[in-house]
């Protein structure tokens, strides 16, 4: 039962399987058709519009938008579980209703101040 | 210093041709005739209808369509079929092939240039084709202290996701690739990828522009990735259904954007986000930040995130068709298989040929993928058509919008389909 639903997806990996085995090739035939010149080291510095690249690529970031992640990790969750419910809606009695209202009252209710908390530049 | 080009010169030409030639037909007779034969003489060949296989014999069977059709047939019903050519790859790459020539054409109307014109004599309609092979020609220069085998594997990986996208999305009765029960969950799961391989391009590659735009990437499909799942649950709750056949087949009647208009508008403008396309183009804003994560990717490279970019945008467009357009339903416009074909067969001249096995495809196919790749090709028209009127969106303007207004216009939506499905306009015992 459960290897027969596993096995439903199967195509997708199939599908994602084919997408590399047909690009693959490509980047390989490129590789060998394409010229390979080593002669200059500049050549292999990262982009900076033309200038001589200072300091270290992958630099210290200042996350302004950090608590938009916290933000999403939580509700993200609680939109998948809404898709449980609503699935099932015609299914249900109407007054299992009330307690997703309770529900979509609570997630409502922490997004408002955590959009708030998180508009406040200076506590993060 | 460049070297130019020596002259060309037809005799020359004619030589290395004619060398060519000469080298294969030696080849040819040398190695490749022996090898046939000896395989011939290894191989017991099979008797079919009381005659033995020969290589004669099995060439007349292959130009006999009453032989070949059935095993096409058969061939058609597989799954390497459809993940190779009809619902999958092949379908979704000439759909995204042609988006790119057509929307080239149309930023250079809308700007008064020409665009494409010379390769090709007619309009440059192989302009496509050239750009393939010069991409494919060029050399790929990596940055020295770049992270190479994430370097060189997060375009495949963005290409396979695409495809894996793709291969979730119906295009017409009992033609998809993977005809999955929780087919939407399945969506989310694959786009959730994407922020991924974005940020692992950005970050493999070592350099300050691919960082800034991965990081941008991220924040923007981080708040867009919500509103875009919410946006999907009215028509959910009006279906009842995760199957995104089920959900085309319950639209015969009326397409759920009549119902739901509010969910259908925040799902575009979550698509445009996710898509990285003008107005949301901030993770390859071209002239603030290069051309963001994509900067370092060249050749090849750059190439096949372009392709699995349009392979996200098809599927996308045909994710929108599919939930809120009606898919393939539509009025029957294909005509009927000609009955004489199947029961007098055709004549040509003095013999008539009868086949069977025909048709190939049926009408309902046809007429479903007619009307799926009409309205797929009208919501990629209005996809692409923001990128010549409008400007780019501030970062912070962006995450307001997602946060804000996109999530309220969200739950106004689910309000309104709850207040469908329980005034009895919908569902059981409503209009479908």
């Amino acid at each position: 039962m459960v290897g027969e639903l596993a096995g439903n997806y199967s195509t997708v990996v199939l599908m994602f399987a084919f997408g590399i085995a047909a690009m693959a090739p490509a980047l390989v035939i490129s590789r060998m058709i394409s010229p390979r010149k080593r002669s200059n080291p500049v050549k292999f510095l990262p982009m900076e519009c033309g200038q001589v690249p200072s300091g270290e690529g992958r630099t210290h970031f200042m996350m302004q938008y950090y608590p938009y992640i916290l933000m999403f990790v939580v509700f993200d969750v609680m939109a998948i579980f809404l898709y449980a419910w609503g699935a099932a809606l015609l299914e249900l009695p109407k007054s299992a209703t009330l307690p997703m209202m309770g529900f979509l009252a609570i997630m409502f209710g922490a997004m408002a101040p955590a959009l708030y908390l998180s508009g406040k530049r200076r506590i993060w | 210093m460049s070297v130019i080009a020596p002259d060309f010169k037809l005799s020359g030409f004619i030589k290395s041709l004619l060398d060519n030639i000469f080298w294969i037909l030696l080849l040819f007779v040398l190695i490749g005739l022996p090898a046939v034969f000896m395989i011939l003489i290894v191989i017991e060949m099979p008797i079919i209808d009381g005659e033995l296989l020969t290589p004669f014999l099995a060439l007349s069977y292959l130009v006999n369509p009453t032989r070949t059709l059935p095993v096409i047939q058969a061939f058609m019903t597989t799954d390497i079929f459809r993940v190779m050519a009809f619902p999958g790859f092949g379908f979704a790459a000439l759909l995204a092939a042609g988006t790119i020539f057509a929307e080239r054409k149309m930023m250079a109307k809308i700007q008064l240039r020409v665009g494409p014109f010379y390769c090709g004599k007619f309009e440059g309609i192989l302009q496509l084709m050239g750009d393939g092979l010069k991409l494919i020609s060029k050399e790929i220069i990596i940055p020295a202290k770049a992270d190479k085998p994430i370097f060189w594997a997060a375009p495949v990986l963005f290409v396979a996701t695409a495809a894996a996208f793709v291969a979730l999305i119906p295009v017409a009765p009992g033609w998809v690739v993977a005809d999955v029960d929780l087919g939407l969950l399945a969506v989310f799961a694959v786009i959730g990828f994407f922020p991924i391989i974005t940020i692992l391009s950005a970050w493999s590659a070592n350099s300050k522009y691919p960082f800034i735009g991965g990081i941008r990437a991220l924040f923007q499909m981080v708040s867009f990735e919500i509103p875009l799942i919410l946006s999907l649950l009215g028509v959910v709750m009006v279906t009842g259904t995760l199957n995104l056949s089920e959900i085309t087949a319950s639209q015969s009647n009326f397409p759920w954007i009549v119902f739901l208009p509010i969910g259908a508008i925040v799902f575009f403008i979550a698509m445009l986000a996710e898509l990285e396309r003008i107005p949301f183009d901030l993770p390859e804003a071209e002239s603030e930040i290069v051309a963001g994560w994509l900067t370092e990717l060249s050749g090849m490279l750059y190439g096949l995130v372009q392709l699995g970019s349009y392979l996200k945008l098809y599927a996308f467009a045909a994710l929108f068709v599919v939930l809120f357009l009606g898919g393939w339903n539509g009025p029957m416009v294909v005509p009927p298989f000609p009955e004489e074909i199947i029961t007098e067969g055709i004549e040509m001249g003095p013999i008539t040929l009868s086949i069977e096995g025909l048709p190939l495809l049926t009408q309902e196919m046809l007429n479903g993928t007619l009307w799926f790749v009409l309205k797929t090709v009208g919501v990629i028209f209005f996809i692409i058509l923001p990128r010549g009127v409008f400007p780019r969106v501030r970062v912070d303007l962006l995450l307001d919008l997602g946060w804000t207004k996109l999530i309220g216009l969200c739950f106004i939506n689910i309000f309104i389909a709850l207040g469908l499905v329980y005034a009895g306009v919908l569902g059981p015992g409503g209009l479908q």
